[in-house]
């Protein structure tokens, strides 16, 4: 029960984050010199009354305020309105979010799964050669600029001819029996995935690491020692158990980051993410297709912070839930 | 199994010198550092020296014995360039007419010396002018690749420390209180925390960078994407320690300073920031890096520092075409100047965090 | 102390490493004789091959094909550089990745001959203009069919001008350009088979703009009686692909978001081989979106993609490449893209009163002899060679070097002359201090900010050039890369620039396009652009502002090629005398392509595809 008024409370407590991220990201963008009709201006063949009339469409006759209030209005009534070129924004949002997703979220997977690991071993052969190696190697992924890294690699896939360069799929792929579909999208996912993996590693393998080496130092594990308890389930049954703790409050932050941080990454490999996609909007002020995305990004991040708030209640009790 | 205990220096500074991997690392920082703030005066070039017909031309080759095979003082020659209209290539070849001896303490550039005392000495330099001396080649424009590393470095190796010095305070501070505080403080600040880290914090980089006004001097440009970088650093910072505080201040620790009467600002940094050290330290390592890689990728996309100032990031941009990767992989030097840098600033961090954390001391 | 010495031993050997790394033996190497002799000079594969043979089959007038006969099947892969189409509904399309890609399914009445720039029949087969040149009668082929199967009749393309396009359904700059003296031509059908078109004056470029797409009414008559709002949205990215009816060669078989676009044969095509065979033979025809250049050669290079333009220092890599590939390169020649600096020429103040430029710097650039010396500044020869790679030509013209209505006397330009050039700006009472510094008459400094658009490595580096290039008069140029949509702002709102480096696409065929550009009133007359008021006022027109109003104005009623002609060479001249642009250079189109492709035609005018429909794989 007191989970269930929380969650409520909590989602009562999002809708003000939200009004702010609009308000916020709604006067950035429009006080932007920006001129989402640049484009259509140098077009030699759009006359005068043509750019008026996508003026008036588009709302840009209005005062700030009221294009704020529009925008608003339409958006709680669900209507993410119109890029500039024409399209519904949520058509667009929605062929893109899904790839988006399927791309973090197997690197998210993959990195819990090896960095989980290989903190803890790491903290555990604490200054031995294992630990070094360990971070030396994941620090060496972080280290390189993920644009060019990805780019080494497309550079790579056309010399040996491994991969595909860049997309999401062939371009038989509708033809294609599901096996055969799935193993073109790993095929396709591979490269993207691998950067992404390597470039997060070193942040959780380490963060994991010191949480260890923090609570093994700590008075409850000295005392279970003390107990006599043996050393494995002193380590994994307790101090493992405390040090992923704090990790939990993470999956918040790598699920919003699920949607922006892969923006290089998918600019360079071509990926038709939700990154590239905002990534264009953003530079020709397309007005609508950025605040929904930015929306989508804020509530993904709300949503994320609640999950990871009550998975940090249920493995420890401890935090209180005001 | 037990956790093996190593005797550990409590001098960050011996410890690192003791440790390989930071040490080494701290040696090619140091070097860094010096080059940049020498980089007048390691500089061949001036920033800005270009030469046309040597667009692109490939690193200089140095010569130490002559055909007749005899050893030399070092010398180079220029190369000339030659363009084939049936291939479209450009084909350099050694003007073998004229050697340029290499000279150290060479006349070069005028500049001031750590901007005080004007001189024209450089490190090396050709005994001639007309030579052209490219370590590392040169760009499109037939600039010295060597010397645009170096001034570019003076911005790409000094934007993550200002970024960080702006908003760790700021970050530190903010989710201390919320945390501590508690109640609708809380809530109020950290709403707004949230908002900002809710936009997704590339997208807000690149459109604060596109707010950017065009008629800006190179200065006042670096200086507001340190500020902008900044602006999305905090906030994120402040929330996990903000989260750390909390679980923290519910220790028995903490109860009892409360009830000795500690004013709350005493408490929360005397008592419960240093608690999150490990966190701040790691966070830290983490930043610079984090930072200098916020710069690279904005200049990939054309809104960090521009054109024809040079820093890392604006060079690997103009490296990063197919055929550059192929055939002209001195371009590529900035991107592993990149890499190592941020690589030794990883291995320092990781030492630094083994030493200071209070809780290794008797380790 | 084993292990110190190890360290020292491993130091060392890093020096001595690094040592024989930089520093060489002498050694002189031997000339290679390359044998490379195979002329890659502008090769013009093949040459005009005048009209299409009509055929009648089974009471379907067909176009014969007049390449080889080939087989059907295979794929040819293509790409496109951007963010994909926005639509497929190619009267609504607004950007060119959409036009072009829609241009794929829908052809129109007449096209442009692809070795001549000729107006040739398409969906038509003959026209017939009445002596006062307003009159334009026209006869459709019998028998056409839509890809659903439903003839293309005289109301489809009633339906088209009338309707879509005279009512202003979507995108309404076709409209726009049809207008002639404020009215749209009249459409009226004369038969099943028979339009006419009158056009209120004659208009040269009329003929050329019935190539538009028609539009087949039995679907789209339901669609405008819903209104603008529905049309807009007709046909959309969204749209099930079997619902697009199309005449041209391809239909829409499939569109994955931001991946590619997939078309497949029309069945219905109007166009037979020497067999009789319907065209086109190839199965499908697939459209990769790329994002950026980088990716398009990675593409090919990995055999994803059948066809490449070239670019830069790129064509170096392929030529050498070649001998060994599956690929053979073509020369296009120039394309009809313009490179320009131009300076504000704009003397009026804003509404506040304060000019748009400063009166200082109006001076400077409103002195002839001021942007001849700049003309003769800059060094094209050395932009070319190093910003294109030599794939590239030094550009003098206001039409680009492809165009059928180049002014071939202006074409070679002048080189670059420092010595002239200070002539020119000591005639108008400038003078260099004895730092090198060029003062105008009154002792102001010159120094002024030459902006473009930042992101664009080659104007970024061309920008560089001729910063360097003016230092040499003594001109302190502030070179600053903006971004492209605030740059655009400032050439379309605030009016607050110096000069710029700016490039315009224009047509080979028809100079008129460019109307817009050259018009005092015309709203890309970027170089004195006039807003609200000063639109109408002409007051501060030069005189040879008046004269190209004059001459597009005159030239756009002129249907005689050679009479035309001599209009375009003489607004040509004006451009080159008056220096508005100071023109740059122009790319060369080059393309490689997978010789497994048969039939292949490129030409200069119509690229590498304009024959899609009669490419085979053989």
């Amino acid at each position: 029960m007191s989970v269930l008024v929380y969650i409520i409370k909590r989602i009562l407590n999002a809708i003000p984050i939200l009004f702010i991220v609009s308000l916020i990201s709604f006067f950035i963008i429009r006080l932007s010199p920006i001129d989402p009709l640049s484009e259509l201006k140098l077009n030699p063949a759009i006359s005068p009354q043509t750019l008026e009339a996508e003026k008036i469409r588009l709302g840009l006759d209005l005062p700030l305020y009221k294009q704020y209030l529009r925008w608003g209005g339409n958006f709680l009534k669900g209507d993410l309105g119109v890029s500039t070129s024409g399209e519904l924004v949520a058509d667009r949002l929605k062929e893109r979010i899904p790839n988006t997703l399927l791309l973090t979220g197997i690197t998210i997977i993959l990195t819990w799964l090896v960095g989980i690991p290989l903190g803890i071993y790491a903290a555990l052969n604490w200054r031995k050669p294992a630990d070094r190696i360990i971070t030396v190697f994941t620090s060496i992924g972080m280290a390189v600029p993920s644009f060019f890294y990805a780019l080494l690699l497309l550079v790579l896939a056309v010399k040996t001819g491994w991969f595909p360069i860049g997309g999401l799929t062939s371009f038989n792929f509708s033809q294609m029996n599901l096996f055969h579909k799935i193993f073109d999208i790993i095929h396709h996912l591979f490269l993207p995935v691998l950067v992404l993996f390597t470039l997060s590693l070193a942040g959780l393998q380490r963060q994991m690491r010191g949480n260890l080496l923090d609570v093994l130092e700590s008075d409850y594990i000295k005392l279970a020692r003390a107990k006599g308890l043996s050393e494995n389930k002193v380590i994994y049954k307790h101090a493992v158990r405390n040090a992923i703790n704090p990790m939990v409050t993470l999956i918040g932050f790598e699920f919003a980051g699920l949607l922006s941080g892969a923006a290089l990454t998918e600019y360079v490999f071509q990926y038709p993410g939700l990154g590239r996609l905002v990534l264009e909007a953003v530079m020709k002020s397309d007005i609508n297709l950025v605040m929904a995305s930015l929306m989508i990004g804020s509530i993904m991040l709300v949503i994320g912070n609640l999950i990871a708030d009550i998975l940090l209640k249920i493995v420890d009790p401890r935090v209180t839930m005001e | 199994m037990t956790v093996t205990k190593i005797k550990i220096n409590r001098n960050p500074i011996k410890q690192i010198l003791k440790d390989k991997f930071a040490f080494v690392s701290l040696i090619v920082l140091f070097g860094l550092y010096i080059s940049v703030v020498f980089a007048n005066f390691f500089a061949v070039y001036p920033e800005n020296f270009s030469d046309r017909n040597m667009s692109y031309a490939p690193p200089s080759k140095i010569y130490v014995i002559t055909p007749e095979g005899k050893f030399s003082k070092p010398y180079t020659y220029n190369y000339k360039r030659t363009f084939n209209p049936e291939t479209f290539s450009n084909d350099y070849k050694t003007d073998r007419s004229q050697r340029y001896y290499i000279k150290f303490f060479a006349k070069g550039f005028e500049y001031k010396f750590l901007g005080l005392i004007k001189t024209n000495r450089h490190l090396i330099g050709l005994d001639n002018e007309k030579g052209r001396l490219y370590l590392l080649g040169a760009d499109i424009n037939g600039r010295d690749n060597f010397s645009r590393l170096l001034f570019g470095g003076q911005i790409s190796l000094t934007i993550g420390f200002l970024a960080l010095f702006i908003s760790f305070p700021i970050g530190l501070l903010y989710g201390g209180i919320s945390g501590y505080v508690g109640g609708i403080t809380d809530n109020v600040m950290m709403r707004f925390a949230e908002a900002i880290m809710s936009i997704p914090s590339f997208y807000l980089l690149i459109i604060l960078a596109a707010l950017l006004p065009a008629n800006m001097t190179s200065t006042q440009r670096f200086t507001l994407i340190i500020v902008i970088l900044a602006f999305i650093g905090w906030a994120g910072f402040a929330r996990v320690v903000r989260g750390m505080v909390l679980s923290i201040k519910n220790l028995e620790f903490i109860e009892s300073a409360k009830s000795i009467g500690a004013s709350s600002f005493r408490i929360i940094t005397k008592h419960i920031l240093p608690q999150t050290a490990s966190y701040v330290l790691v966070a830290i390592t983490l930043s610079v890096p984090g930072f200098i890689l916020g710069e690279s990728g904005l200049s990939f996309l054309g809104l960090g520092i521009q054109q024809p100032d040079a820093s890392w990031g604006n060079m690997l941009k103009e490296a990063q075409e197919y055929t550059n990767i192929l055939y002209r992989p001195w371009l590529l030097t900035p991107g592993y100047l990149i890499f190592v840098t941020i690589l030794s600033f990883n291995l320092i961090g990781d030492t630094i965090r083994d030493v200071l954390d209070p809780k290794s001391y008797g380790r | 102390m084993t292990k110190k010495v190890i360290y020292i031993l491993l130091i060392l050997g890093f020096f001595v490493f690094a040592a024989t790394s930089c520093l060489h033996k002498d050694i002189p190497e031997v000339e290679i004789n390359s044998n490379l002799t195979q002329n890659f000079v502008q090769e013009h594969i093949s040459h005009a091959k005048g009209k299409y043979e009509l055929i009648e089959i089974n009471g379907i007038e067909y176009f014969r094909s007049r390449g080889n006969t080939g087989k059907y099947g295979g794929t040819l892969s293509n790409s496109t550089i951007g963010e994909g189409p926005k639509t497929f509904n190619i009267w609504n399309s607004k950007d060119n990745t959409s036009s072009s890609l829609a241009g794929i399914m829908f052809e129109g009445m007449f096209t442009s001959d692809p070795h001549t720039g000729e107006v040739i029949p398409k969906l038509a087969k003959k026209v017939e203009i009445d002596s006062t040149g307003k009159k334009y009668t026209i006869t459709l082929r019998k028998g056409l069919k839509w890809s659903d199967g439903k003839e293309i009749t005289a109301d489809d393309v009633e339906f088209t001008y009338n309707t879509i396009i005279k009512q202003g359904y979507g995108d309404t700059s076709t409209r726009d350009v049809m207008t002639v003296d404020g009215q749209m031509p009249e459409c009226v059908k004369l038969d099943k088979y028979t339009i006419r078109f009158t056009t209120p004056k004659p208009f040269a470029p009329f003929l050329r703009m019935l190539g538009f797409a028609i539009a087949p009414k039995h679907i789209m008559k339901s669609v405008t009686d819903k209104g603008k709002e529905e049309f807009n949205r007709f046909w959309g990215v969204t749209t099930n692909p079997k619902e697009i009816v199309t005449n041209g060669a391809f239909k829409l078989k499939e569109y994955v978001p931001a991946q590619r676009v997939i078309f497949e044969r029309n069945p219905n095509y109007s166009m037979v081989d020497s067999k009789n065979n319907v065209l086109p033979y190839l199965d499908k025809y697939v459209v990769y979106i790329v994002g950026d250049l980088n990716n398009q050669v990675l593409k090919f290079e990995a055999g994803e993609l059948d066809i490449l333009p070239v670019r830069g220092n790129q064509v170096a890599r392929f030529k050498s490449l070649e001998k060994n590939s599956d690929y053979k390169m073509y020369n296009l020649g120039a394309g009809d893209g313009t490179t320009f600096v131009s300076f504000n020429l704009n003397r009026r103040q804003n509404e506040k009163g304060k000019y748009y430029v400063n009166p200082i710097k109006q001076k400077w650039f409103n002195d002839d002899n001021f942007r001849k010396a700049v003309d003769y500044a800059i060094d094209r020869d050395f932009i070319v060679a190093n910003i294109l790679n030599g794939v590239g030509m030094p550009l003098y013209t206001a039409e680009g070097l492809s165009s059928i209505f180049l002014n071939e006397n202006l074409a070679k330009g002048h080189p670059k002359d420092i010595n002239f050039a200070r002539k020119l700006l000591e005639e108008s009472g400038f003078y260099t201090d004895e730092k090198g510094i060029l003062h105008d008459k009154e002792g102001n400094i010159v120094e002024f900010t030459l902006m473009t658009n930042a992101g664009n490595i080659e104007r970024e580096s061309i920008g560089v050039m001729i910063k360097e290039d003016l230092a040499e008069l003594g001109m302190k140029v502030n070179f600053k890369p903006i971004e492209f949509n605030v740059l655009v702002g400032k050439l379309t709102g605030s009016l607050d620039w110096d000069a710029i480096i700016m490039g315009l696409t224009g047509s080979s065929l028809e100079p008129n396009n460019g109307a817009n550009v050259w018009y005092s009133y015309g709203s890309l007359h970027m170089f004195n652009l006039r807003q609200g008021k000063d639109a109408t006022n002409k007051v501060d027109l030069r005189i040879w502002e008046k004269k190209l109003d004059e001459l597009f104005a005159k030239g756009a009623t002129i249907l005689d090629f050679s009479e035309r002609k001599k209009i375009y060479d003489e607004y040509q001249q004006i451009v080159y005398d008056n220096r508005p642009f100071i023109y740059l250079y122009t790319p060369l189109n080059i393309y490689a392509v997978r010789t497994k492709f048969k039939n292949l035609d490129p030409t200069s005018l119509g690229g590498v595809l304009h024959n899609l429909e009669e490419i085979y794989i053989e």
